[in-house]
């Protein structure tokens, strides 16, 4: 540290310019910084304040964690129990069930519809006797009691690349902000060391399915610090993390030292507040990278929790070790953690995969849900799990006694959530004999993001930013309404 | 904090302007629910006769010059959520100070304007300048504008800033030491217009400048949905640098993109240009529909020229009419028109070049092809002529039948079998012709192979099948070298896979297959060396049973020196049976099957139809035409020679097809598409029928009595004399570009939710400007940056920072941070790695691992990432390969457009991200260390070094406080890497390049922490 130390003197001796009391004390903080370089100084600001007049209201949730299953999760096979479809096994789909709804061209073509009751155990489940299959969902069966199900979410897109842009960005047509950057430009950050929203995309063990697009945590219209940052699975967990070979934190700090004495200059010079903006972003970024690793060490985790979570939890890169790091995100502030897992696309061998992708993540699903209970931090963590539509009651391709497979289904899909505000043990809306169409209480995807806003202390009507001449809501322009039967 | 720019009037003494002081109050307030879109209860508020009109209630909202009797004012005044506007529901309330200017107005006369940016463009006088009436014209408007605000002008920046902001705006790269000098020699009193004008004959300003058109065009090199696969149209991106370089009026620019293809005889670079329109993202997936995919397409298209051309947010007229424009649900599907006959289809194939494409063969290729033209159809009458001179027979027809003989069959006998797409691992197969005993077997020539490791010469494409006769017993003869012997023989088969193979010698040197089975078999010890050994195997053992179809032979060896000749297999064949021999059997051996990819395409229907359901004769001479021209075993030696030459030669054409560059373009059907309304914008809800047209609020579109608009109608309407919006929309994107941000600030919109300018008359002034002198986009570009507004310094007064924090009023000069593209192109140009070339495909340089892996569907072509090596990983950053679906993260990280929609305008965000980006990105790295090495080589003692790597990224020499800060840290980082030379071993070994002998490895590291440092400056990092 001797020799900043020293430049700095030297600077301000030979400049014959004396440095402002704002860019002085930036050094004092940088030197206290390097002093201590596990965590931050004491700064007297968030970094990431929230925006004026915001929240709303006082929120239920201070973070949200969001389980994104990718491609589609079949409905019928793991919540919406239909006990009455044995009976209609290879039987043509009612054409007073189909009614005039759309189809995926992918279906469109077969000649006849034939039911496919799923093959697999349902049991009711818990105080709340939810109907579950316990066979796929095991682990989520035990913690029914603390989620909220909701079994008529409905969307507008039939394929995988509108439907996922449309549930994150409440738009089909590419360009929107996503929920997390939302909640980050409304609420900012309680954490000065880590990006506000942290996004997971973690390769299922069946290969990788459908594709995602950086479009689904993006910003869209809102200014790109919002956007989310992906933790990678494998190489640096956030880009450009760590130190070149050859380079160690005493030569950064001393480049950093350097370049900030120099930038103060550049301050007395210019006035420019971005300079001091600056200098803050090259400090943060060197807090980073110590916080960054600290985050992804697990060591500190017993070997109680690790088994809570299951065999994957030490595998970077798996859906388990994601949603552990989801819940130290959470415990050090961040406000939306995003697990983007793929392959849920069931269009056939359903049977096979389907299971496959549960035994996946069921296990530590369950898991997160009860170690932020056992922590006390389920009460202001929001978990959100679900994909961006349904599959059909009718099977794609042949269907046998034990193999089907499963087209897009946009008009009710389950999704469910638990924690922050939201009351455990529920279930909304219904839907008909064949989970076809919802009869009752329908919600669309913008409704539930209306209801997730809600929960983060926002009135989703009043969230706007101003782009292309209108006042852009995550919820579009349509009339949404928070899904209040479900809230605590 | 905005008063003193564009705040409405709130003293009493300043007059209202409706444009500046009502409209954007009413229009964001108001005009939702009473305004061009929606008219609750019967109420618009957008012109003086709707507002005044007599309501069902008797009253009326505005009456002029009356605040008792106008009920607006009342309702807003209101306390009853009953009556009170906007009412509770709108989330929208009003402060005191805006019902007052409402209530000022309505006294005042309640005087509506004409939207400030749909009046005809006139051009005003600039403001009699008190200085000098020679000033420059730009700044008798901004400099009468900063002394109504009393805000003092910062005076002209120095040169050394100067040339480096100049010269970063017009060529996006900074100036190399020795430009700057030669300026801050130059004593001229123009020295400063040379230095424009020098930068504006740059090929690199056309590069710049195109790098801003292209996020308006939403250009990419993929196509940006689903699979995202590549797209081909970087022609269009080097055509974009090409018009700014050629200086292409404004009006033909536009022309050439929209409509290029309907221009009388286009020419190449004209039917280019359209792919403007081609740019949209697109898709592939399974389970979209045709139509919807079509209606997307359509409606991106005209929101984007809505957008690009008249600033105009088209794509809120989708649904319903524009709440707040005066442009009607109708009318935008009237401009859909123009875009909804386009040829190109709903699903894109997921191919480089979805149809309509245009070829751009170079000089060369169009030479080759010609002569390839002129000599197949020869060669095609040759080998039909050898056909028809034949009589053949089939044997199956015969009688009595014939009986099956042992006969060799030769597979590869001075050649591979006719057609093959032949690779050697060696990069080119070698034969021998010979005289020697040993050179050949039997005939001319015999294949040699020299390996170190493993060495094959193999076809898997290209050639008819060959089928696996019964009891065929494969056979092949090789000479090894005794001097030199391969360790191990092998013949391998290509049927459905690979994995059929015999070895004979080490069954382990060739590590292919599973030992031991038909995979890995191993057929005997390794033939003696010095003489042609026959070596043969049971077909069956390698797994191929009678009738497999083998669609490749490989010839493989470990290790040294070998002559491969006549393999094939000998075998009992029934020429009746014989598809090689039996036209019938072949015919009957292929009905039926849907991979008939070794049959031309047009024969592939009657090939599968089979001989039963062929009844017309000509179509069974068709096949039977093809089958003795390229399958026949028992062809006679001209008719060979015929087919050898023919396929040849169509082979080389194939091959230059494929290397000849294809860009997508617009075409139209040559039938319309009807176009008709779509209720709430959906795909299938076509409600009225729509004809081409234009807003009625714009200038009439002129066409021909009687004719349909064209697309060219429309182009030529955007940039008429009469259309008020495409000049201040165009003027206002140059001004944006080269000053930070625009006279209008919402560059997008120039409709009512839009900002209003910070200087509407010099707006109009460079708007009229531009169109009078034709369009000439360099004039005006040169007029901007040879204004003192440009020229100022850029230091900031507490005083400007008050009065005017986002500087629009340019009492200081422009300082703002460099784009995505200018940063990295910045660190490549004065290290000297920098490789100017222009034009030609995107290439991949530096990429963190997996940026595409995680996202991509593992089927797409762009689900890997491969960098490129050399050159390509030097070249300026408008050349990079951009994946709409993971854009490179040197472009993300600094708020590079996604490149999905229509971009006109980029955030300028200031994030920990882009610091660890630049602080450890390989490419930056590299670069500081390149640096490092031109540093240390510029001078002898380190404050020279010092001086000049200031010099080289910062255009100025240090102030000595700096250069000491420089010395320390310069001094820690040598203390360092003194006592840890593996540490700076490591620091001078990123990247490619390889560092430069003769400078110590411990002084170079160290050096490099400087540069990284110096190049991390925030000073670095902007356009001061």
């Amino acid at each position: 540290m001797l020799p900043s130390a020293v430049a700095r003197r030297a600077f301000l001796q030979s400049s014959g310019v004396s440095l402002g009391a704002a860019a002085l004390s930036l050094l004092e903080q940088r030197q206290a910084a390097a002093n201590n370089t596990a965590s931050v100084a004491a700064t007297p600001h968030r970094v990431h304040p929230p925006l004026p007049g915001l929240p709303h209201h006082a929120p239920k949730a201070k973070s949200v964690i969001y389980i994104h299953l990718n491609g589609g999760p079949s409905q019928i096979d793991l919540w919406d129990y239909k006990p009455g479809l044995k009976e209609y096994f290879d039987k043509d789909t009612p054409q007073s069930v189909l009614g005039t709804q759309r189809i995926s061209t992918m279906t469109s073509g077969q000649t006849r519809f034939p039911v496919a009751p799923s093959i697999f155990r349902f049991e009711q489940a818990g105080q709340c006797g939810r109907w579950v299959s316990t066979q796929l969902l095991p682990y989520t069966s035990k913690i029914v009691d603390d989620i909220a199900l909701v079994k008529t979410v409905h969307t507008n897109a039939i394929n995988h690349d509108p439907a996922s842009t449309f549930l994150m960005t409440g738009s089909e047509i590419p360009g929107k902000a996503s929920l997390g950057s939302w909640l980050s430009y409304g609420l900012g950050s309680e954490n000065d060391d880590l990006p506000a929203f942290v996004v997971f995309t973690p390769l299922p063990d069946i290969g990788a399915g459908q594709a995602l697009f950086t479009r689904m945590w993006a910003s869209g219209f809102l200014p790109t610090r919002f956007s989310g940052v992906a933790l990678r699975g494998s190489g640096d967990p956030v880009l450009y993390l760590p130190d070149p070979e050859g380079i160690s934190r005493a030569d950064r700090r001393r480049m950093l030292d350097g370049l900030g004495a120099l930038n103060s200059r550049g301050f007395e010079r210019y006035h420019d507040p971005e300079i001091q903006t600056r200098i803050a972003q090259y400090e943060m970024a060197f807090r980073m990278q110590a916080s960054v690793p600290d985050l992804v060490d697990t060591a500190d985790e017993t070997a109680e929790t690790l088994a809570l979570y299951g065999n994957d939890v030490t595998k970077p890169g798996s859906f388990t070790h994601s949603l552990l790091l989801a819940r130290r995100l959470v415990e050090r502030g961040v406000r939306t953690v995003k697990i983007m897992h793929r392959g849920w696309d069931q269009h056939g061998n359903l049977p096979k995969d389907l299971a496959a992708q549960c035994l996946d993540t069921d296990q530590a699903t369950a898991a997160l849900v009860l170690d932020l209970k056992r922590r006390g931090l389920l009460d202001d963590t929001l978990v959100v799990w679900g994909g961006e539509f349904g599959r059909t009651v009718f099977s794609q391709g042949t269907l046998t006694n034990d193999n089907y497979g499963r087209d897009h289904h946009p008009r009710n899909f389950c999704m469910w959530m638990a924690g922050g505000g939201v009351k455990g043990g529920v279930s909304y809306g219904e839907t008909d004999d064949f989970s076809y169409n919802a009869v009752e209480n329908p919600v669309h995807v913008n409704d539930l993001n209306a209801t997730i806003l809600h929960l983060m202390g926002i009135d989703h009507e009043r969230f706007t930013f101003k782009f292309q001449g209108l006042d852009q809501r995550l919820t579009g322009v349509e009339q949404q309404r928070v899904v209040r039967e479900i809230l605590a | 904090m905005f008063v003193l720019v564009q705040g409405p009037a709130s003293a009493v003494e300043s007059p209202l302007r409706f444009d500046r002081d009502i409209r954007p109050l009413l229009s964001e307030n108001c005009y939702a629910c009473h305004g061009p879109g929606t008219q609750e209860a019967g109420l618009r508020l957008d012109s003086a006769a709707e507002a005044g009109r007599e309501l069902s209630s008797g009253s009326r909202a505005v009456v002029a010059g009356d605040t008792v009797a106008s009920e607006a004012i009342a309702r807003i005044r209101s306390t009853d959520p009953d009556t009170i506007m906007p009412p509770p529901q709108a989330k929208k309330t009003l402060s005191a100070e805006q019902i007052s200017l409402l209530e000022r107005w309505i006294a005042e006369g309640g005087v509506y304007e004409v939207h400030w940016s749909f009046r005809p463009v006139v051009r005003p006088e600039p403001p009699t300048a008190t200085a000098t009436a020679a000033m420059h014209p730009v700044d008798r408007f901004i400099e009468a504008r900063v002394a109504e605000a009393g805000l003092p002008l910062n005076g002209e920046a120095d040169r050394g800033t100067l040339i480096r902001r100049a010269t970063f705006a017009l060529t996006g790269l900074p100036p190399t030491p020795a430009e700057v000098e030669a300026f801050l020699a130059d004593p001229g009193g123009d020295a400063y217009e040379r230095l424009v004008d020098r930068l504006l004959a740059s090929p690199h300003h056309g590069e710049e400048m195109a790098r801003h058109w292209l996020d308006a065009a939403r250009y990419g090199d993929t196509h940006g949905l689903h699979f995202d696969n590549e797209r081909h149209m970087w022609a269009y991106r080097d055509w974009v640098v090409n018009a700014f370089n050629a200086n292409l009026p404004f009006n033909q620019f536009t022309i050439e993109q929209l409509a290029g293809d309907l221009l009388p005889n286009p020419t190449r670079d004209q039917q280019t240009a359209t792919g403007f329109s081609r740019c949209n993202v697109t898709t592939n997936e399974g389970g979209s529909i045709d139509a919807e995919l079509l209606f997307r397409y359509a409606v991106d298209r005209t929101a984007t020229v809505t957008n690009t051309w008249l600033g105009l947010t088209g794509q809120c007229a989708v649904c319903h009419s524009h709440k707040f424009d005066p442009i009607s649900h109708k009318e935008f599907y009237s401009l859909y028109a123009f875009f909804n006959s386009a040829a190109d289809p709903g699903f894109d194939g997921n191919l480089a070049a979805t149809k309509p494409v245009l070829a751009l063969p170079t000089h060369d290729q169009e030479k080759k092809l010609a002569e390839l033209d002129a000599a197949i159809p020869d060669l095609r009458k040759a080998l039909d002529e050898a056909i028809a001179a034949l009589s053949y027979t089939d044997p199956a027809t015969l009688d009595p039948r014939p009986q099956p003989t042992r006969t060799e069959t030769l597979w590869l006998d001075e050649e591979f079998p006719p057609g093959a797409d032949v690779k050697s691992s060696a990069g080119q197969t070698r034969w021998v012709v010979g005289g020697d005993p040993g050179d050949v077997f039997t005939g001319q020539r015999s294949l040699e192979i020299t390996a170190i490791g493993i060495g094959q010469d193999y076809y898997q494409s290209g050639a008819a099948p060959i089928t696996i006769a019964t009891d065929a017993e494969i056979v092949a003869h090789v000479w090894l070298d005794p001097a030199n012997p391969p360790k191990a023989v092998m013949v391998q088969f290509h049927a459905g896979d690979w994995e059929h193979r015999a070895v004979w010698g080490d069954s382990h040197a060739i590590n292919f297959g599973t030992p031991e089975t038909p995979s890995r078999f191993h057929a005997g010890p390794l033939p003696a060396a010095g003489s042609w050994v026959r070596i043969a195997v049971p077909a069956a053992k390698l797994g191929l049973t009678p009738q497999t179809p083998i669609t490749g032979i490989a010839c493989t060896q470990f290790d040294g020196h070998a002559r491969w000749d006549a393999l094939g297999m000998v075998a009992t064949d029934d020429p009746t049976t014989n598809p090689q021999r039996s036209f019938l059997a072949w015919w009957k051996e292929r009905t039926g099957k849907d991979t008939l990819d070794d049959v031309p395409a047009d024969l592939r229907s009657i090939v599968k139809q089979g001989p039963e359901n062929t009844t017309k004769p000509e179509e069974v001479e068709k096949i039977r035409h093809f089958w003795l021209g390229k399958v026949w075993a028992d062809q006679p030696a001209d008719l060979k020679q015929a087919s050898v030459s023919f396929e040849t030669k169509t082979k080389a054409r194939e091959a230059l097809d494929k290397e000849i560059v294809r860009t997508l373009v617009f075409n139209e059907l040559p039938t319309m598409r009807d176009s008709f309304v779509m209720l709430r914008g959906a795909y299938d809800k076509p409600g009225e029928k729509v004809t081409r047209g234009t807003p009625a609020f714009l200038p009439a579109l002129e066409v021909a009595q009687g004719a349909t608009p064209s697309r060219l109608d429309l182009a030529k309407w955007l940039v008429s004399a009469e259309q008020p919006l495409t000049p201040r929309v165009a003027a206002n994107r140059l001004w944006q570009q080269l000053f930070g941000t625009g006279l209008v600030k919402t560059s997008e919109d120039f409709g009512l939710q839009g900002e209003p300018p910070s200087h509407p008359e010099l707006l109009d002034w460079l708007a009229a400007e531009y169109r009078q002198s034709g369009w000439d986009t360099r004039r005006i570009v040169r007029l901007l940056v040879t204004s003192r507004a440009f020229r100022r310094a850029s230091g900031v007064t507490p005083e400007h920072l008050a009065a005017d924090p986002e500087n629009r009023l340019l009492a200081r000069g422009p300082r703002i941070r460099l784009d995505a593209e200018q940063i990295r192109d910045q660190a490549l140009a004065v290290s000297g790695l920098l490789v100017p070339t222009l034009g030609g495909r995107g290439v991949r340089p530096y990429q963190p691992d997996n940026i595409w892996e995680p996202l991509a569907l593992p089927a797409s072509d762009t689900s890997s990432y491969r960098r490129d090596t050399g050159d390509a990983l030097y070249r300026r950053s408008l050349y990079v390969f951009f994946k709409r679906t993971a854009p490179p993260p040197f472009m993300v990280n600094f708020d590079a457009s996604n490149r999905e929609q229509f971009c006109a305008r980029r955030e300028r965000s200031n994030t920990p991200l882009q610091a660890l980006q630049l602080m450890n990105d390989v490419q930056h790295v590299e670069a500081a260390r390149v640096l490092a090495e031109r540093t240390v080589a510029a001078a002898g003692d380190d404050a020279a070094r010092i001086d000049w790597l200031f010099r080289v990224v910062l255009a100025r020499t240090p102030e000595p406080g700096e250069a000491v800060v420089v010395a320390q840290t310069l001094a820690g980082h040598r203390a360092r890497y003194a006592a840890d030379p593996e540490a700076a071993r490591k620091v001078v070994a990123h990247g490619e390049s390889k560092p430069k002998a003769g400078i110590p490895t411990e002084e170079l590291a160290a050096w490099t922490l400087v540069g990284n440092m110096v190049l991390n400056l925030d000073e670095a990092l902007t356009r001061n």
